[in-house]
């Protein structure tokens, strides 16, 4: 009946000798997804050794141009940026909403789920808007007194971090919420009945502790972001391309699938090792967005 | 203490207007593109110097912007019925199955979710320009359901792992058919599963750009496809009209969400 003793290993032995059961219900997504997603993403990695010649060439190609180069610096930046940005404003928020009367939280909360949930090009069409030149941010900056002139903030690295910190700001609030909630709060007063004043409250208890849950979600907001492609595209302007929009050009402007091959496969080991040290230290964890 | 938000001193302050301006930097962004798509002003000023329907009716006039959102439905509501449909079937061998790499396969399912959409959106770019499904209905509705399925898998599996299979065996031993027992006992049961997993996949396939804008060709695009064309050319307020639309949807199925999980808990 449980499920989970039939799945563990220590019976599995017997398990040979019996026939297997309900196999057949997977069959019909086994074969969908084997025919629309293992082959076509094996076969794109593999042209990427077999075209245009048979050899490692395209990866040579990818290591040694400084063009290339520069956009795999600007893509981990610009992702590490966002991840410490997202922690920095993140915990904060994640520990107030763990500790704040329902009413206030659910209000919150809803905010935070409809900003997940609405259209990704909606908000970043609003980011464009607002960091324009002439848009809403530069114009209450002037009329604060802040700036004289205009800031570039959108066709620029500035633009991409503002806008993907807004996109990943819930992946990390919500999840990190989660783990704080879970904290003993007693052990937090037996700190300070022990003579610990807040501060060290804070960095020798609370911070520690809520330690796996910001390196899990820090982690999870670093390889969204690497593999991004809509924000970073209409944010960032050309001069300033990341990872998987060079990807996207190799393919669709140069038709070169051996270069996008390559390009393709460097972000998906990365993306699937960092995945891989995830599941390895702190667990599973459900990712989400595009 | 620190977890005593009447404990934690003027700290209090400071986490409370972090938050605050938190909620109000993630909300500015959609009630700012609502408030402009009524503005009267062409270059997006806000203020804007008066209100107006035009682009409203500048997006119901064009029948390109009606197409798109017209295929966009026919493929969300496609998908939504083939996910949700092979999601319980699905879950219900890897739920109630017993077979060698159960869990490996499980892994298999979901990793669409954490795979870089653009790896899967050119991989299936290639594939189907050689089959010859690029630019068709099927092909967007097969590369949709790629990414929608993991999230019916997930949200139906878990609703069946909470469901006791001996109340759906004593409806066989009341006399029901197998058959009859799951559908008349066991998804009324997961039918809060079924729900969540049909949402996930509407909107996954509803909002979907990336690999939409490989599939899509000249005669076939979703609405997302047409926002990301009339984004790169300029950003026309009918765009901000579009998008609100969009996030009017969005608002009706969380809120359709939330009151069929209150329904469904009494």
């Amino acid at each position: 009946m449980s499920t989970y003793s039939d799945a563990s290993g220590a019976i599995m032995p017997l398990q040979k000798a019996r026939r297997a059961t309900g196999f057949g219900g997977v069959v019909p997504a086994l074969a969908f997804v084997a025919i629309f997603f293992v082959v076509p993403v094996v076969v794109l990695l593999l042209r990427s050794v077999l075209e245009p010649v048979p050899g490692l060439g395209n990866y040579a190609q990818l290591i040694g141009s400084a063009t290339y180069f520069k956009i795999f610096v600007n893509t981990f930046i610009v992702s590490g940026f966002v991840t410490v940005i997202s922690l920095l404003i993140g915990f904060p928020v994640a520990w107030a909403l763990a500790i704040m009367p329902g009413r206030v939280t659910s209000v919150i909360f809803a905010i935070l789920l409809l900003s997940m949930w609405t259209n990704l090009l909606a908000r970043t069409y609003a980011w464009m808007v607002l960091l324009q030149r002439t848009g809403l941010i530069n114009k209450m900056l002037m009329a604060m007194g802040l700036i004289d002139q205009p800031l570039a903030l959108v066709n620029n690295l500035t633009g991409v971090t503002i806008g993907m910190t807004y996109i990943m700001l819930p992946f990390i609030i919500l999840p990190l919420c989660g783990v704080i909630k879970k904290i003993d709060p007693s052990i937090l007063q037996a700190a300070a009945l022990c003579g610990a004043n807040r501060w060290q409250c804070l960095t020798r208890v609370l911070l520690p502790l809520a330690m796996p849950g910001m390196a899990a979600g820090a982690l999870m907001v670093f390889v969204m972001s690497l593999g991004y492609f809509v924000t970073p595209s209409l944010l960032g302007g050309t001069a300033n391309m990341m990872l998987a929009e060079l990807i996207a050009q190799f393919v669709q402007s140069l038709v070169n699938w051996g270069m996008g091959g390559a390009a393709a496969l460097v972000l998906l080991v990365v993306t699937l090792s960092l995945y891989a040290v995830q599941l390895r230290f702190f667990g599973s964890q459900n990712p989400g967005g595009r | 203490m620190l977890l005593n938000l009447d404990r934690l001193g003027w700290w209090k302050y400071v986490l409370l207007a972090i938050t605050l301006l938190t909620a109000a930097f993630l909300l500015l962004p959609i009630v700012f593109i609502a408030a402009l798509s009524f503005g009267s002003s062409q270059w997006l000023i806000f203020p804007p110097p008066g209100w107006t329907f035009q682009w409203y009716s500048e997006l119901f006039a064009d029948p390109r912007w009606l197409g798109s959102a017209w295929t966009s439905l026919k493929i969300a509501v496609i998908v939504t019925i083939l996910s949700v449909l092979l999601g319980l079937v699905t879950s219900f061998g890897l739920v109630r199955g017993s077979f060698l790499f159960r869990d490996a396969l499980k892994a298999l399912f979901l990793t669409p979710m954490i795979l870089p959409v653009v790896v899967l959106a050119v991989a299936l770019y290639a594939f189907f320009l050689k089959i010859g499904l690029g630019g068709t209905l099927a092909g967007f509705v097969i590369s949709h359901l790629v990414l929608a399925l993991p999230f019916s898998i997930l949200s139906i599996s878990s609703a069946l792992e909470g469901f006791d299979k001996s109340i759906e065996d004593a409806a066989v031993l009341c006399g029901a058919s197998p058959l009859e027992a799951k559908i008349r006992v066991t998804l009324p049961a997961i039918s809060h599963g079924l729900f969540s997993a049909a949402v996930f996949s509407f909107l996954t396939s509803w909002d979907e750009v990336v690999v939409a804008i490989f599939m899509s060709s000249p005669t076939l695009q979703t609405l997302p496809v047409k926002v990301w064309a009339t984004l790169r050319q300029d950003l026309t307020p009918v765009v901000a009209a579009a998008s609100t639309l969009l996030i009017l949807l969005t608002i009706i199925l969380m809120a359709l969400v939330a009151v069929v999980r209150k329904v469904l808990k009494q």
